[in-house]
């Protein structure tokens, strides 16, 4: 499914224009992490995707439906949006009953649901913590249980909100998992992220945004070397990529691998 | 965000200089007059209560409340009592099945004159007085440092508590919540809102504990203030004053009747 | 000298079965600046809490061992004179703000107030206070208008003005963006070069290798390692135990498997990876 953007311009009730002229076009099964200063306008850009914000102009198209016309909760079947703060969403008595929520807001059978619930679970990691309170987790696993509530809704388009903020390393490498299986179903992701390195592992194409703006947008090698625009938008590039610039590698790098491969060769 | 966390307008004016506990005698020296002595003091207060809002130099500010708050909820109760209060029998029009006496119009009259003292002078207290220096001085006179630090948080965290709830309805809707349509609909999106309101605010006001009690929010030294309230003499005179007045309004009532 | 003395502390938070830590030793010695690292779980905010005072006073549950610091003892001190000792800054910088003060001078003003020092003294330090931590130019705003970095920088500041012996962080910026975590680690970095001792839980591996005298490895409760930044920083150990170790440290144990890193001390930061592969 398609997320096209043309000439979008946000400005909020109190005057602040938060997006100046964006156009963009996500193709499905793209990864895309969207990196960029606080205030840069990513999380508005991405409110835009399921109706919680509607555009002041130009106009924001997921697949065939214009986000005018649909409710939050219609988009809902199509954008899945994880928030960032587990604990301003949890709310049920039990973990399964809490991942159920959203599957059955959008009306599926309850043997689909069973099974997307199941799904995400696995998922998640969380198969063996179905009958626990929520609250009874830890931070760390109510930010799963945040994931997999939104995972279970079986969108073709997923989007992440800050994942690794205040995460560990362990639950970090879970977060970027479940990143991995949605991409290997064809689902799209979406992913504001302040943290540069997780960024650089996990994803494909990167957008870099800049005071209402777009200021890179490409595949995540040729964004992620660009030291000194990101610089503008006080990103600095991965610690591999630095790295290899510092060993003055021709091409830039950002995963181990290429790494690895740079060294030798 | 651009929420307004008090209602203080920061002037120079002979009624900012004035110590808030004289502002607080201002309001009762006006409320109490209003509602315990003669009916005719009720209106009657309005005019006091103009004229400090002219000292006071919040013309502006005041006329913002006035037609945002307070004249909607008096014409309202106005309309109310005149309409369904089932006293007297001078039946001056007829309001579907409803009789609007003049009795009813002139205890309808009394009551919203007496609302509008009350509110117009707390008003004025609030909007020439620096919540912080209201606190510290009462504080000084008194008042338990809980009380007056739960009274000054609240009002500065419930704007944080709008955007908060703001956040989870968000959060809910992305999750198909339907929070539009049907009033059915409305009320079962209640628990998944409240819920996790409930459940961050334990969250933040046990942080919030911590962060005063490290910062020897509850020492048994004796503690100081950073802004000097003066309480000049005529501070003084001035609410001497404001109390006879009060007691001759409240004798004036007891002894006429 | 030590001025933080802990001795096999053990501790049940109310209400749970198992011990957020098990039998502690630590001593920190005065100016020494030490790093705590560990997974969510492992104990690290409950170390602070307690250093700091708020456990057992505050969270109640059952405390063993002994906790000291600059010679008085938490169990027969009450809290609200160990935190004249020991500052404490945590996570949500939000959290922190009191709620009961206008502009960001009143609230650094705010923990003078409540432990009395006069009026005159009081404005010095604040002025003071801010000057060290470089917020002077937000001393009329309000605390509430703030971005993350800057109000964390306030709640530091804060903490600061009181004076306390021990400064204990509890993941100062681990909910700020680039900008809020380079501010904040600048005003720790002052205070750490000015010779205070400072406790701090992180996960930034790269910044603390650069300025930690020593870092702490905890793990389900328990001291795992406690030793010089790189050694404890790159060790297998963490590996298996779901720390965060820096990408120089992991491709570098890469590297080495394959002959492409010679150095027998495995990088922490850019430089020494930099360095070491430039060998090659």
């Amino acid at each position: 499914m398609n997320i096209t953007i043309s000439n979008l311009h946000f400005t909020y009730p109190n005057g602040v224009q938060a997006l100046r002229g964006i156009s963009l076009t996500i193709e499905p099964g793209e990864q895309v992490g969207i990196v960029g200063q606080n205030g840069a306008g990513k999380t508005t850009l991405v409110r835009h995707f399921n109706g919680l914000l509607q555009p002041t102009s130009g106009m924001v198209t997921i697949g065939d439906w214009d986000t005018r016309k649909y409710s939050v909760a219609k988009l809902a079947s199509r954008v899945g949006y994880v928030f960032q703060n587990p604990d301003e969403q949890l709310f049920s008595r039990d973990v399964k009953t809490e991942v159920a929520f959203g599957p059955r807001n959008l009306g599926y059978s309850s043997e689909q649901i069973q099974s997307q619930v199941n799904e995400a679970l696995a998922m998640t990691e969380l198969s063996d913590k179905t009958e626990t309170n929520p609250y009874d987790l830890s931070p760390t696993w109510r930010k799963m249980v945040a994931i997999a509530s939104v995972i279970a809704m079986d969108t073709p388009i997923v989007i992440f909100d800050e994942p690794t903020t205040g995460q560990d390393a362990a639950n970090i490498a879970r977060i970027a998992n479940v990143i991995k299986t949605l991409r290997e179903r064809g689902r799209t992701v979406i992913t504001i992220t302040h943290d540069i390195d997780f960024c650089a592992e996990n994803f494909e194409r990167v957008i870099a945004m800049s005071q209402g703006r777009i200021l890179l947008d490409g595949s995540a090698n040729e964004v992620l070397g660009q030291e000194d625009i990101l610089a503008t938008t006080y990103v600095d590039p991965p610690q591999l990529t630095r790295l290899g610039k510092r060993l003055r590698f021709k091409k830039t790098v950002r995963t181990e691998e290429e790494f690895l491969a740079a060294l030798r060769g | 965000m651009s929420l307004n966390r008090s209602f203080f307008v920061p002037l120079d004016s002979p009624l900012h200089r004035l110590n808030p506990l004289t502002k607080l005698t201002f309001v009762f020296a006006m409320i109490l007059p209003a509602f315990l002595s003669l009916p005719a003091f009720a209106p009657g207060m309005a005019i006091p209560v103009l004229i400090a809002v002219f000292v006071g130099g919040v013309q502006r500010q005041y006329r913002g409340l006035l037609f945002k708050l307070i004249l909607p909820t008096i014409l309202f109760m106005f309309f109310m009592q005149s309409v369904f209060l089932p006293i007297g029998e001078t039946v001056i029009f007829q309001l579907g099945r409803f009789d609007v006496t003049l009795e009813a119009m002139q205890t309808a009259f009394l009551t919203v004159s007496r609302i509008f003292v009350m509110v117009s002078s707390f008003a004025i207290l609030l909007l020439t007085t620096h919540p912080g220096e209201l606190m510290s001085d009462l504080t000084r006179r008194g008042l338990p440092p809980q009380f007056a630090y739960v009274i000054i948080s609240t009002l500065q965290i419930l704007p944080q508590m709008q955007a908060k709830a703001q956040t989870i309805i968000s959060a809910q809707r992305s999750r198909g919540l339907d929070t539009e349509s049907t009033f059915l609909k409305r009320v079962g999106a209640v628990v998944p809102l409240v819920g996790p309101l409930v459940f961050g605010s334990l969250v933040e006001v046990e942080e919030r504990a911590i962060a005063i009690e490290a910062r020897g929010f509850t020492s048994t030294r004796p503690k100081t203030s950073l802004h000097n309230v003066p309480d000049t003499n005529a501070d003084k005179i001035i609410r001497w004053i404001f109390l006879a007045l009060v007691i001759l309004s409240l004798g004036g009532r007891i002894w006429l009747s | 000298m030590a001025i933080v003395n802990l001795e096999n502390v053990t501790y049940k938070y109310p209400l749970t079965d198992s011990p957020a830590l098990q039998n502690i030793n630590l001593r920190v010695d005065e100016g020494e600046f030490v790093a705590v690292v560990g997974p969510n779980g492992a104990g690290k905010s409950t170390l602070c809490y307690t250093i700091a005072g708020f456990v057992p006073h505050f969270f109640k549950g059952e405390l063993t061992g002994t906790v000291e610091v600059a010679g008085a003892e938490s169990s027969t001190s009450s809290l609200h004179e160990w935190v004249l000792n020991v500052g404490l800054a945590f996570q949500n910088p939000f959290n922190q703000i009191s709620g009961a003060k206008y502009t960001v001078f009143e609230e650094i003003a705010f923990g003078l107030e409540n432990i009395g020092v006069p009026r005159d003294e009081m404005k010095v330090r604040v002025e003071e206070a801010m000057k060290l931590t470089g917020i002077s130019d937000l001393a009329d705003r309000s605390p509430y208008s703030l971005s993350g970095g800057q109000q964390q920088r306030v709640a530091l500041t804060s903490i600061l003005v009181m004076q306390p012996k021990v400064l204990v962080l509890d993941e100062p910026t681990s909910q700020m963006d680039p900008i809020g975590t380079r501010e904040v680690f600048g005003v720790i970095r002052t205070m750490a070069e000015r010779g205070m001792t400072v406790v701090m839980a992180e996960h930034k591996v790269e910044w603390i290798a650069n300025f930690a005298d020593r870092v702490v490895a905890l793990h389900e409760g328990r001291i795992l390692l406690d030793g010089k930044p790189r050694e404890v920083l790159t060790s297998d150990i963490l590996l298996d135990k779901g720390f965060g170790i820096s990408r120089y440290t992991s491709v570098a144990r890469k590297a080495k498997t394959r002959g492409l890193w010679t150095r027998q001390q495995l990088p922490v930061t850019l430089e020494e990876a930099a360095e070491g592969f430039q060998d090659v």
